[in-house]
C-alpha cells in the first residue's frame, strides 16, 4: 500500500499506483474538500500542492507522489485562517463554493512565491481555474487583499511558512 | 433527520388558513404552521423524538436554526431566509444558523406548494411567510419574557426585542432568548387572522433587511468542510460509474460483455438500467469498491447499442425542422394575441423580417451530477443536491418501483445548479445500482457523462416580423418561437399555461419575455413545440430559461427597427415604454432602469473611437408577473477580422427591495458574465444524435482572462423584493449584438456570436 505524506501526516492508502491522487484523497482518506470537476486537468477544482507546487490531483497518480509533501485545503492552515481564506470571507467570494478549494490552493501557490503580484500575473496564474458561478472579480480582489496582508505580516517580521 | 414515512405528493398548502404554533419541546422552541404534516406532531411528540421544524427553532443556548426548503446553489438563499426571519424575530445575526430541509411536505414553498427552486422566485415568494414567522416568534418570546420577569401584560408594548434579548428599559429588566426558551414558558397559538393581523416592520424600521451581513455558508466554503452531494460517505458504500450511449436519447442496450471488467480489482457488477420513468435511455452502471475502479470497469465493458430513432439527427436537422414547423399556418399555440398583426403588416409603410437562433447550451455546473442511494428497511434514502425534491423523489421512487412516500431526500449544498439540478436523471442509476448490489451506492458522472447527457438549453429558432407606419411607429409584431419544451417534459400540468387560442396548454418557459412591456397595438406570439428536438435533445431549464432567447430576438429586432427608421435605439425603446394599458407600472420602471444604465455608462455622451460602439437592451425577465427590471449598455470594439472585444458591460436592475445588497451584486455580476459567456463562448452541437462537446476543452465557459469590466447599479425603490439570480443573464447578448451593429454595421442574429458571423455581416 502506498504511503502518502499529506498535511504533515503519513498515511497509507489502499489504492493502486495508477489511481489518481484525487480519489485517494477523497475516498481513502475521506478528505472531501478537494473536488472532482473534469477529470482532465481543464478546470482546477482538484488543485492541491505537491512540494509547494499547485498540481491537478486528477492528473497526478498516487505512485508519483510517494515521499513528496502533499497539502490539501484541509491542511492549508491550522484553523482555516490562511490570509487567502480570511480574504475569501472578507470579500464574500464563494457562491456555490464548489471550485473554491481549488481556487484558494492555486492562489496560495502564487502568493508563496510572489506576495506582490500584478493583476496580469494573477489572471495568468488563475486562468486554468474555472468558476461556473463566475466569481472571478471577487477572486481577484481576495488575492490582492491576501497579498497585502502577507506583505504587511512579512514587513513586521512575522513571515508565514510556505505551505 | 426524518424517521417516518412521508407523503411527498405535492399538495396545496394554503398557509393563510392555518394556525401558527409556537411551542416548547425538549430541545428548544419550535415555530411553525399547524396542520402542515409534521408540525403538530413535533409539538406533541415526546421530547426525545423532537426534530427541527418549519420554519425555525431556538435551542436553549439561544441559537436560532432556520430550515430552508430551498436548494442553495450559491445564491445564499438559506442565509437570506435566516436574514428575513432574523429581522422580525429580533435575533442577533451571530446566533443564526441554517439547516437544509428534507423532502417532507412541511418544508414546501408556501406559495408553490412543492419543493422546487427556480425562476428567481424564492425571496419574493417566501418573504411574507418568513417575516410573519419571525414576528410571531418575537411576540411569543416577548410575552413569555414579560411573564417570567413579573411584568404585568399591559407593559408588553414597552418591551424592546433586539440582539436575541427582550428588555424593559423602565424597570431595567431583561431576558435573553436562551433563558426564555429554558423557562419553557413560550407557548402561543396564532389563529390565521391573528397571524395576518401582525403588523410587520416598515422598511424604515429595518435593521437587518438591506444589510450585507456575512453569509452563513461562506466560511465552510473556504476550508473544504461544506458538504455537497458528491461528498456523502455512508458505511459500506460502493461506487457507480455510468456508461452512456453515443446518442443523447432513445438508444437501447443490446448486450453487455463484462468479461474484461471482471478482471478489474473491486469490480462488483454491471447494471443495465431499466428506466420506466424514461429519464434515461441505454445507460449501464459499473459498480465497484472505489470510484477509480468503477471507472476502470466502465471502460472495460463492451456494450452493443441500438441507436434508436434519433441516431442520425444533427443540430442542422433540428433547425430545419424548426423552420418547417414555423412555416405552417396551424403550428403551435398563441401565447400573446393582441390585435391583428397580419392586417397591420399588410398596410405598414415598412416591414422588417428576421430569423434569430440560439445554439444548444450546457449547464456544466462544477460539481458533476451525482447521487447516493441507500435502502434501509422500507425506506429509500437519497443524498443529492437537488432543486426539485418533490419531483426527484418521485423519479427515485419510480426507478425503485416503490411508492414516493417511502423516499427520503437528503438535501446537500449544490455545487452549482443553474437549473440542471431540477432534473432527476442521477437518481435512476444510483437507485437501480443500490437495489442490484444490496449496498449503498454513490454514482458520480464523469464530466463527459455530464456534458453529453445534459438537459440542455434547447436549440431555438425564432422568426419575427415587424411593421412600422408612415410616422415610424411600431404598429405590428408577429413573433414565432420554435423549440423543445423543457417544462412539458416534467409531465406536471400545473407548470403549463393555457394558450390564448384555447388550443391546449403551452410551455410558457419557452416564450416568457416575448410578452414584453412595449406598447405594440398588434402583437402575436406563437409557441411552437419542436417535437424532433424535444425527443432527441430532452431539454431543461438553463439559468433564465426562455428570456435567454426571447429577448435575444425581441431586443435585436427593436434595434433593427430603430436603425431602419433612423432613431436612436435607446430613445426608441423609451418611446415604446409609454405605460399604456396593461403595461402601466412595469413599462415606467423598465424605462427608468434603462435611463439609469445609460447614465452609468455615459451612453451618448462621448464620441467613441472608430471600430467601437455601444448597444442597449432592456428586459422584464423572468416572467411578466415576476419581473426584475434590467437594462444593459454594452461597449464593444470590433476588429476588421470580425473579432469582438467586450470592453465594458453596464447593468442596472430594479429589484424593489434589497434583502442583502452585496449578495444582489454578486448574483448580478455572475448573471452578467453568464450572459456574456452564452453570447460569445458557449456552444454545443448535435451530431449523429449525440452532443459533440465532452469537456471544458470543447465546451468553453468564460474564464477569468475573458472578463470585461462590469458595472452594476441596483435600484431599490421600496417595491416588493424581486429575483436577481437570472434576469441579468438575458439582457447581455442583445446588448452586445446591438453594440456590434453600432460599432461596425454588422447585424448578427445567431448565438453564440462568432467572428466569422460578424465579418460576414459586415460585407453584406
Amino acid at each position: 500500500m502506498p504511503t502518502l505524506t499529506i498535511n504533515g501526516r503519513s498515511m497509507s492508502v489502499d489504492a493502486a499506483n495508477d489511481t489518481p491522487l484525487l480519489w485517494a484523497i477523497r475516498e481513502q482518506l475521506q478528505m472531501t474538500g478537494t473536488k472532482f470537476g473534469c477529470g482532465a486537468g481543464l478546470c482546477g477544482a482538484c488543485t492541491v500542492h505537491v512540494n509547494g507546487e499547485a498540481v491537478r490531483s486528477c492528473q497526478t497518480m498516487v505512485g508519483d507522489v510517494a515521499g513528496k509533501k502533499i497539502t490539501t485545503i484541509e491542511g492549508l492552515s491550522a484553523k482555516g485562517d490562511h490570509p487567502l481564506q480570511k480574504a475569501w470571507i472578507a470579500e464574500q467570494v464563494p457562491q456555490c463554493g464548489y471550485c473554491q478549494s481549488g481556487q484558494i490552493m492555486q492562489a496560495a501557490s502564487l502568493l508563496a512565491k510572489n506576495s506582490n503580484p500584478t493583476k496580469e500575473e494573477v489572471v495568468a496564474h488563475m486562468d486554468g481555474n474555472l468558476c461556473r458561478c463566475m466569481t472571478y472579480s471577487r477572486i481577484q480582489k481576495a488575492i490582492m487583499r491576501a497579498a497585502t496582508e502577507m506583505r504587511t505580516a512579512s514587513a513586521a517580521g512575522n513571515e508565514r511558512r510556505p505551505t | 433527520m426524518n424517521q417516518h414515512v412521508k407523503n411527498v405528493t405535492p399538495e396545496p398548502t394554503d398557509l393563510s388558513r392555518r394556525s401558527f404554533l409556537v411551542g416548547t419541546a425538549a430541545t428548544g422552541l419550535v415555530l411553525g404552521y399547524a396542520g402542515v404534516p409534521g408540525v403538530g406532531e413535533a409539538l406533541a411528540a415526546a421530547p426525545a423524538n423532537f426534530e427541527p421544524s418549519v420554519w425555525y427553532s431556538i435551542s436553549p443556548d439561544g441559537l436560532v436554526t432556520v430550515t430552508c426548503g430551498k436548494a442553495d446553489m450559491g445564491q445564499h438563499i438559506a442565509s437570506t431566509m435566516a436574514q428575513i426571519v432574523c429581522e422580525e424575530l429580533g435575533a442577533k445575526w451571530s446566533d443564526m444558523r441554517v439547516n437544509l430541509a428534507s423532502n417532507d411536505p412541511k418544508f414546501n414553498d408556501p406559495v408553490l406548494g412543492a419543493q422546487i427552486t427556480g425562476g428567481s422566485w424564492s425571496t419574493m415568494m417566501n418573504f411574507e411567510a418568513m417575516s410573519r414567522a419571525g414576528a410571531a416568534g418575537r411576540i411569543a418570546l416577548a410575552e413569555a419574557a414579560a411573564a417570567a420577569m413579573g411584568l404585568p401584560p399591559y407593559f408588553k408594548d414597552q418591551l424592546i426585542v433586539r440582539d436575541s434579548m427582550v428588555s424593559h428599559p423602565k424597570s431595567k429588566k431583561q431576558m435573553s432568548f436562551a433563558d426564555i426558551v429554558k423557562s419553557g414558558k413560550a407557548t402561543k397559538t396564532f389563529t390565521p387572522d391573528e397571524l395576518k393581523a401582525i403588523k410587520l416592520k416598515t422598511p424604515d424600521q429595518y435593521t437587518m433587511i438591506g444589510v450585507s451581513v456575512p453569509q452563513l455558508d461562506i466560511p465552510s466554503k473556504t476550508n473544504g468542510t461544506a458538504k455537497y452531494g458528491i461528498d456523502v460517505m455512508l458505511p459500506g458504500m460502493v461506487y457507480g460509474a455510468i456508461v452512456t450511449p453515443p446518442v443523447r436519447f432513445g438508444a437501447t442496450v443490446k448486450s453487455v460483455d463484462d468479461a474484461a471488467a471482471k478482471s478489474v480489482p473491486g469490480f462488483i457488477k454491471a447494471v443495465i438500467l431499466d428506466d420506466k420513468t424514461q429519464t434515461t435511455s441505454g445507460w449501464v452502471v459499473a459498480v465497484a469498491n472505489t470510484y477509480a475502479n468503477a471507472k476502470k470497469a466502465a471502460a472495460a465493458l463492451k456494450i452493443a447499442y441500438d441507436g434508436g430513432p434519433n441516431a442520425k439527427l444533427s443540430s442542422q436537422s433540428l433547425l430545419d425542422e424548426a423552420k418547417r414547423l414555423q412555416g405552417l399556418d396551424d403550428s403551435g399555440q398563441f401565447f400573446v394575441k393582441d390585435g391583428d398583426p397580419a392586417a397591420a403588416l399588410g398596410t405598414a409603410a415598412k416591414v422588417l423580417e428576421a430569423e434569430y437562433t440560439t445554439s444548444i447550451n450546457i449547464h456544466a455546473p462544477m460539481e458533476p451530477m451525482n447521487a447516493t442511494a441507500e435502502f434501509k428497511g422500507d425506506i429509500l434514502h437519497i443524498y443529492s443536491g437537488n432543486q426539485f425534491a418533490t419531483r426527484s423523489g418521485a423519479i427515485a421512487a419510480g426507478a425503485a418501483g416503490i411508492d414516493p412516500k417511502f423516499v427520503v431526500m437528503h438535501q446537500m449544498w449544490l455545487g452549482g445548479g443553474f437549473g440542471r439540478r431540477l432534473d432527476a436523471d442521477m437518481m435512476v442509476p444510483a437507485v437501480q445500482a443500490a437495489k442490484a448490489v444490496g449496498k449503498p451506492v454513490k454514482v458520480i458522472y464523469t464530466r463527459e457523462n455530464d456534458m453529453t447527457m445534459d438537459f440542455s438549453r434547447p436549440l431555438t429558432y425564432q422568426k419575427v416580423k415587424a411593421g412600422v407606419d408612415g410616422d415610424g411607429k411600431l404598429v405590428a409584431l408577429s413573433h414565432d418561437v420554435v423549440s423543445a419544451w423543457p417544462t412539458a417534459r416534467w409531465g406536471i400540468p400545473d407548470f403549463l399555461t393555457p394558450s390564448v387560442d384555447k388550443k391546449g396548454p403551452l410551455d410558457s418557459f419557452t416564450v416568457n419575455g416575448s410578452d414584453f412591456f412595449y406598447t405594440v397595438p398588434n402583437h402575436h406570439v406563437r409557441a411552437i413545440k419542436n417535437e424532433m428536438a424535444h425527443n432527441a435533445t430532452p431539454s431543461g431549464q438553463l439559468r433564465s430559461v426562455a428570456p435567454g432567447w426571447t429577448f435575444w430576438a425581441v431586443e435585436s429586432m427593436i434595434d433593427e427597427i430603430a436603425a431602419a427608421t433612423g432613431k436612436d435605439p435607446a430613445q426608441f425603446r423609451i418611446s415604446l415604454l409609454d405605460g399604456a394599458g396593461k403595461n402601466d407600472g412595469g413599462a415606467q420602471r423598465l424605462r427608468n432602469t434603462l435611463l439609469a444604465a445609460m447614465g452609468l455608462a455615459g451612453y451618448g455622451t462621448k464620441k467613441l473611437p472608430k471600430g467601437e460602439g455601444m448597444g442597449v437592451a432592456c428586459v422584464s425577465s423572468q416572467e411578466r408577473a415576476t419581473a426584475s427590471w434590467t437594462a444593459c449598455v454594452a461597449h464593444v470594439a470590433v476588429a476588421p477580422s470580425g473579432e469582438v472585444t467586450v470592453k465594458k458591460l453596464t447593468v442596472a436592475t430594479d429589484v424593489g427591495t434589497q434583502v442583502h445588497p452585496d449578495n444582489i451584486r454578486a448574483q448580478v455580476e455572475g448573471a452578467v458574465l453568464w450572459g456574456l459567456s452564452l453570447a460569445l463562448y458557449e456552444k454545443a452541437t448535435l451530431k449523429d444524435g449525440g452532443i459533440e462537446q465532452t469537456n471544458f476543452d470543447s465546451y468553453r465557459p468564460l474564464r477569468m482572462s475573458q472578463m470585461p469590466e462590469v458595472a452594476v447599479a441596483v435600484i431599490a425603490n421600496g417595491e416588493k423584493a424581486t429575483g436577481v439570480g437570472e434576469p441579468a443573464v438575458t439582457v447581455v447578448a442583445p446588448a452586445i449584438g446591438n453594440a456590434i451593429f453600432n460599432a461596425s454595421g454588422a447585424r448578427v442574429r445567431a448565438l453564440p456570436i462568432t467572428a466569422e458571423a460578424v465579418k460576414g455581416a459586415m460585407k453584406a
